[in-house]
Parts: C-alpha cells; structure tokens; sequence
C-alpha cells in the first residue's frame, strides 16, 4: 500500500472522518476527549486513531503523561495537489477554450 | 471555513524521500527556500530571518537551536502584515528525523501562538502549502505547479 492508499482507505470511514472533524475544530486532544464525543468503545476509537496515524492524517506528541492528537492535515494537501488540481485545473482551460471559440464564432 | 478558532499549537509532517542532509539544506539553504517558501530567502546567523526578493522582511524571530541535521528552532514574527507584525513572537519548531527506505519525516510544530490569533490562522494554510512545495521539491527537482 502506499501513501495515498493509506489516505484514501483512512477517509473512506465516517468515524475517522468524524475524528478529523473534531481535531479540526480543537487540535491536541487526548484519546479520552474524544471518546467522549464518540459512541464507541475506548478500544475501537484507539483502532480509528490508529489508522489515521498510519496514514499520517493524526500527528501525536507527549505531554508529561498524556499523549495529544494533532489533526496533521498535510497528507490531504498533498492528494489535493495531485488529484484536484489536475482535474480542475484542465476544466477551467476547457471552459475558457470553448469561451473564446464561442465569442470567435458569435 | 468555519468559525473555529485557529489552533495555538500546529503540528505538520510529511514523509520525504529523501535525506535528513537533503532536508537540511532544503530549509537552511536560502537558494532552495526560494523555490518553495513563497519565494522568501532563509537567512540564518543572528537570528531567524526570511526576505523577499526585494530584500524586504516577511519573517523574523530568534534562533533558538540549532542541530544538523536534525533539529532547528527558532521564533517566528509574521511581519508581512499589519495585523500580524505586532503580536508576540511564536516558535516555530523543525524536526528531522531518518526512517527506512531512504525515507524521512519532517516534523514543523508551531506553537506559542496563544497571543498571537492572527499569526495562529494567517500561517495554518501556509505551512501545508510549504511542506507540500517542500517535497514535491525534492522528490522531482521541481517545483509546486512548475
């Protein structure tokens, strides 16, 4: 699997999405925040945690006893980059093309 | 957008292919932060300052540790905008660290930004857009939409 199959897989999930939602809205969140807001046991948010981390979608770092969750939104950059743009960019060109040949043909 | 407020501590990484001396330099050397750093030139001797091509300032601070090539803190001050250019100074935090496969992840942590609203949401985008430039930049040559 590489690293876009990671974070393709990671966001295919509502509850990991979800997850991302609420780091978004407040960043550096211990596993017991955000089990909270979460109908779910402490062991399946520990597994979506996870597989977000892998996917580098979730960034942690140790403060004193707790570990922080960090929404690391990088890894989305970088798919935007390559599969957004593209796509978008040559839609924009199609549509200013065809709007020149329509005012050349008007 | 939503109206959540920008966050006081911002943690980014990203695996390169590439060298932790690769990266080093890619972020130290001013020839290289012109290519992906929205065409600033690094400046690293007193302090941390990065300028634009006319000389002017866009970021200052002081450099507070320096460890090839590794690790590379220093204080940040956005001084590309009013609003910004009078907050306190924030910290800017960069870590390197080798993994397999000639692989390594670069870790940017900025934080210190409680007092500094602006700064916190002006630089939220920026660093993705940095980091992403960044590597694309070493792993091909070119770089971002070049």
């Amino acid at each position: 699997m590489d690293d876009d199959d990671r974070v393709f897989k990671a966001l295919a999930d509502p509850t990991r999405r979800h997850l991302l939602d609420r780091l978004y809205e407040r960043d550096g969140r211990t596993l017991t925040e955000l089990e909270s807001e979460l109908e779910m046991t402490r062991f399946g948010v520990m597994k979506h945690l996870r597989v977000l981390e892998e996917a580098g979608l979730v960034a942690t770092r140790r403060a004193g006893r707790e570990k922080l969750h960090f929404l690391n939104p990088v890894p989305i950059r970088l798919i935007h980059d390559r599969w957004i743009d593209k796509y978008t960019e040559s839609r924009v060109a199609a549509l200013t093309e065809l709007k020149t040949r329509l005012e050349e043909t008007a | 957008m939503t109206t959540t407020t920008a966050q006081t501590t911002q943690v980014y990484q990203v695996f390169i292919k590439a060298t932790p001396e690769a990266i080093w330099e890619a972020i130290t050397e001013p020839e290289f932060t012109a290519r992906y750093f929205y065409g600033s030139r690094i400046q690293l001797d007193d302090g941390y300052r990065s300028v634009d091509a006319e000389g002017r300032e866009l970021v200052a601070g002081e450099l507070i540790e320096i460890e090839p090539p590794q690790r590379l803190v220093h204080g940040w001050r956005s001084l590309y905008d009013e609003s910004t250019a009078s907050e306190p100074e924030s910290r800017v935090t960069w870590e390197i660290e080798k993994r397999d496969g000639g692989v390594s992840l670069l870790t940017v942590t900025h934080d210190r930004l409680e007092g500094s609203p602006h700064t916190a949401a002006g630089v939220s985008g920026g660093w993705m857009y940095v980091l992403s430039g960044l590597k694309t930049l070493l792993e091909t040559g070119e770089p971002l939409g070049g």
